[in-house]
């Protein structure tokens, strides 16, 4: 598959003399994806599907400042060059459609090339034996946890780009992953509730990684538990209780409400910049507190350049409770009075790169100690934790909302909202399951009701981030928990 | 390569394909070749570089292949793999071959419905032509200055695809089609649009817009004392969509059904027992002209039809294909490809006017946040509505943020249910009553 990449060489030249005739700058985006899954319920083998996309997109802009990005699947020289003439006439229909001129953007020359090792796994690893493997997982499962129905998948993935520009630029990068996913129903004739867990990695083979595998199992079997649970839970009442959010919370917290406000390109209406422009600077959480999007080797949402070419870098969004860094690329990044950080991505050839998150992540400072794994907590264990540390002595009781099952924001007023699969009320002498509800709110709020900590970083929270229509990884987390003191700028939903 | 001819390759690699000296006893073919046009505005920058005037082609192809022995696989495969030969697609589609019965077959020859899925402005757009949307940008810029909005993004877009099944049994059949759409969205807090066959006419482009804007600013002004004061609550039908539609489909999916997925078993369906109201109905009707929803046939070659769902409260059908069908003991059904083909009926109808005249101290819910994030299994609900409007004196003025939590089936069942006609909409309104929570 990097061998088809490879093969292109000749075309950056070609394109870099297309670009010139035709007065254009030209960044060549060439993509090779396949994507395969397999679904296995009750042992049998539901679904095993696999697609391959190939494409180029050629993205243009003139000495005006006009854009355009034209795009074809398939892999042919010939019929791609000519894209860019497609391109650079598209961009002379624009004056009449109040097309504004784009401003001229700082794009370092970058050739590089960024290929993990083991990507020979992703051939080699055969759909039914991955269903097999899936049937075995699921009777541990189904053994360990009976009365649900269970739903595995696997998908694999690997996602490898060539991104040329006409100024010399090359880049040549592959991204793989791979995930497992559980879904447990509740069985029976009673109300039923879906309850989801993963794990996520590099290599398609993870099904017999032991300790990811592992990972898997006892995620899944607490997944169905909580199914098996659910519909016997009680309402949690509306308000605004102390709150305890777990890490994959946290990266909702992260993601939806600070790092989509933090993307340059919608800095016109974001609650984070003031006249098109980051306020950086500013406080919006403790001095404890900060916020970071950083591509990690080996995570569900890593990504070494951007498709505009540049190198995608750290960002503190937050630093020590001020807003810092945002996530802008080279078109956005001059207007918003930030650094472009290479901070954009794309689905496709076909979509224009937009700044989004890789991983992100809220850290404390001197968080409290949390031994042991994360999956060894639950609620019992999870009082011991808050009751060390005091938290009691302040709050008679803490609702714990474990699991992050989605979210969303307004990014021009800052309200966001996500859900959990379960909430627990916690004392001092119990805890009571009540069903998952909406936490909503103001973001600023949100952050600076953080007091305490608990555990080192867990960082492998995972999703599918779809703004504007384009859907790419994302991942996350925080320590294993974080204590969010009452604030009526945030609220539990409930009855 | 043409689609024609990249049907012709698929075709012929299925028919002399043997590897490990296995043959392929049934094949189903889709090949679809499209092209699209589109233009974005970002933060009042239309044709910026996160949304720059596009252009695009693409040819598409699926096969479905039942081997001699049973083994079924079904694959997505790319003008690239199509043009360098299908050897190795082939290899591929036998090592990840799997014994499912129920899939084992492809769709027989059928006449399929003549519907109107073609509109000669939109393929000229999809082919570049996008002159015709000057006068449409200009009038949202015109609305974002009357109105003293801050900022707008959105979007234009319009496709020509045509798309051929061939299969082993004899079905062969093509459709042309064109999509145009638009959306928009003022400040970044509220926005709507249209999409169909063909683009909406200007006049009621003009229409839209201007409620639209109308909406948007009536967000700005302060709400009364108080906040919500009553349970009732008008959903707006984009609400309707995302909440109530999305939770009914995610319980008749065929699939959900058959694995226990779903909140309805599958000997609930055709049992005389209601699961809702006497008098509420959902189908489907994809034969309408120029609707976004409507269509010839599916991937799989299963025609166009109009289905019923649910008749008076009973559950008749789920949403099938050809495997579900099978397992289920069904016939394949009409699909909702768009919320524009589906009916939901049965409940009193009343006018914006009257809704909003009965619900003093309610909520008109313009909007939601985390709908993607609930249990769809369960219909619980538990949402976040910043864009709000609050009810008093026959109007909806003011902004409320509130949540809103219940379930869906309960609230469809609520003897307040009242389907609601929005000016302009396909989807109606809905007043409902939950349990509504001013932040």
């Amino acid at each position: 598959m990097i061998e088809r990449l490879e093969a292109l060489d000749g075309l950056g030249a070609e394109i870099a003399a297309r670009a010139a005739r035709a007065g254009v700058l030209a960044v060549w985006r060439t993509q090779l994806r396949s994507v395969r899954r397999v679904v296995v319920r009750a042992g049998r083998t539901e679904e095993s599907t696999s697609a391959v996309f190939s494409g180029h997109g050629v993205q243009v802009r003139t000495a005006e400042g006009r854009m355009a990005l034209a795009s074809r699947d398939g892999l042919d020289p010939l019929p791609a060059l000519r894209l860019l003439d497609r391109a650079a006439d598209a961009t002379r229909s624009g004056e009449s459609l109040g097309v504004a001129s784009s401003a001229d953007a700082d794009l370092p020359v970058v050739v590089a090339r960024s290929v993990p090792s083991g990507l020979e796994a992703f051939e080699e690893t055969e759909a039914p034996a991955v269903a097999a493997r899936l049937a075995e997982i699921e009777r541990e499962v189904a053994a360990a946890a009976p009365g649900v129905r269970l739903r595995l998948t696997w998908v694999s993935d690997l996602d490898a780009w060539r991104v040329l520009r006409s100024d010399g630029t090359d880049v040549l990068y592959a991204m793989p992953r791979a995930v497992l996913r559980a879904a447990a129903t509740t069985d029976g004739d009673g109300s039923r509730h879906s309850i989801g867990a993963s794990v996520a990695g590099p290599d398609p083979r993870l099904a017999w990684n032991e300790r990811l595998a592992g990972l898997f199992l006892r995620r899944a079997v607490a997944a169905a538990r909580l199914a098996r649970e659910l519909p016997d839970a009680l309402v949690h009442p509306a308000g605004c209780p102390p709150l305890v959010i777990d890490y994959t919370l946290a990266k909702g917290l992260a993601h939806e409400a600070f790092g989509h406000a933090a993307e340059a390109d919608g800095f016109r209406s974001s609650v984070l910049a003031r006249d098109g422009r980051y306020r950086t600077g500013e406080r919006v959480g403790a001095d404890r507190v900060s916020i970071v999007d950083e591509p990690i080797p080996g995570d569900h949402a890593w990504q070494p350049y951007g498709p505009n070419g540049l190198v995608r870098e750290r960002a503190a969004i937050v630093d020590r409770g001020a807003l810092a860094d945002a996530l802008a690329d080279p078109w956005s990044a001059a207007a918003s009075g930030v650094a472009a950080r290479g901070s954009e991505r794309a689905e496709s050839y076909r979509s224009a790169p937009l700044p989004r998150m890789s991983n992100i992540r809220i850290e404390v400072a001197d968080p409290l100690p949390a031994p042991g794994s994360f999956e060894d907590y639950g609620a019992a264990e999870l009082r011991d934790l808050l009751s060390a540390a005091g938290v009691f002595r302040r709050h008679a009781a803490v609702s714990w909302l474990s699991g992050y099952t989605g979210g969303q924001v307004n990014t021009a007023t800052g309200d966001f909202v996500f859900h959990c699969k379960a909430i627990r009320r916690i004392t001092r002498d119990g805890d009571v399951l009540h069903r998952p509800a909406i936490f909503s709110g103001s973001m600023f709020g949100a952050l600076a009701a953080i007091r305490e900590a608990f555990g080192p970083l867990a960082l492998d929270a995972i999703g599918t981030c779809g703004k504007w229509g384009q859907n790419v990884p994302s991942s996350g987390g925080s320590h294993f928990f974080l204590v969010l003191d009452p604030d009526p700028s945030f609220r539990l939903g409930g009855s | 390569m043409t689609s024609d001819e990249a049907l012709d390759r698929l075709v012929a690699a299925a028919r002399s394909a043997r590897p490990g000296g296995v043959r392929v006893r049934e094949w189903s073919v889709h090949v679809a070749e499209s092209r699209r046009a589109s233009i974005g505005t970002q933060d009042a920058h239309t044709g910026g570089p996160h949304s720059p005037l596009g252009i695009a082609e693409a040819l598409s192809a699926r096969w479905h292949l039942v081997w001699e022995d049973g083994r079924v696989v079904s694959s997505d495969l790319d003008r690239t793999a199509i043009e360098e030969g299908l050897g190795e697609a082939i290899e591929r589609a036998r090592a990840a071959a799997r014994e499912d019965p129920d899939a084992a077959q492809v769709a027989p020859p059928a006449r399929m419905p003549d519907v109107s899925l073609l509109d000669s402005a939109a393929a000229r757009m999809a082919a570049g032509d996008l002159a015709p949307l000057a006068g449409r940008l200009r009038a949202i810029r015109d609305r974002l200055a009357s109105h003293g909005f801050r900022t707008w993004s959105g979007s234009f877009h319009a496709t020509h695809t045509t798309a051929r099944i061939v299969t082993s049994s004899g079905l062969d059949a093509s459709s042309e089609s064109t999509l145009a759409g638009w959306h928009a969205t003022f400040d970044g807090e509220l926005g709507n649009g249209h999409v169909a066959r063909a683009q909406d006419g200007d006049a009621e482009f003009e229409v839209r817009l201007d409620r639209l804007a109308d909406l948007a600013a009536r967000l700005r002004l302060p709400a009364p004392p108080g906040g919500a004061r009553s349970r009732l609550a008008v959903l707006h039908p984009a609400v309707v969509r995302s909440l109530v539609f999305g939770t009914l489909l995610h319980n008749l999916d065929g699939a959900a059904v058959a694995h226990g997925e779903s909140r309805f078993p599958a000997k609930a369906f055709g049992s005389r027992m209601p699961v809702f109201p006497e008098g509420l109905s959902l189908r489907v009707e994809p034969l309408e002209p120029l609707k976004a929803g409507s269509y010839r046939f599916t991937l799989e070659g299963v025609p166009a039809a109009p289905t019923t769902f649910v008749d008076r409260g009973r559950l008749v059908t789920p949403v099938l294909g050809l495997k579900y069908a099978r397992r289920l003991g069904g016939r394949p059904t009409g699909i909702p490809v768009a919320s524009d083909a589906l009916r939901l009926s049965g409940p009193p109808a009343i006018a914006l006017e009257e809704a909003l005249e009965s619900a003093p101290g309610g909520t008109l819910v313009l909007a939601v946040l985390g709908v993607h994030t609930q249990d769809r299994a369960s219909g619980d609900f538990s949402l976040s509505a910043p864009q709000a409007l609050a009810i008093a004196g026959g109007s909806a003025r003011g902004r409320l943020r509130v949540t809103m939590s219940g379930n869906v089936f309960e609230v469809l069942a609520d003897d307040a249910l009242r389907l609601v006609r929005f000016p302009g909409e396909d989807v109606p309104g809905l007043r409902i009553r939950c349990a509504v929570e001013n932040r």
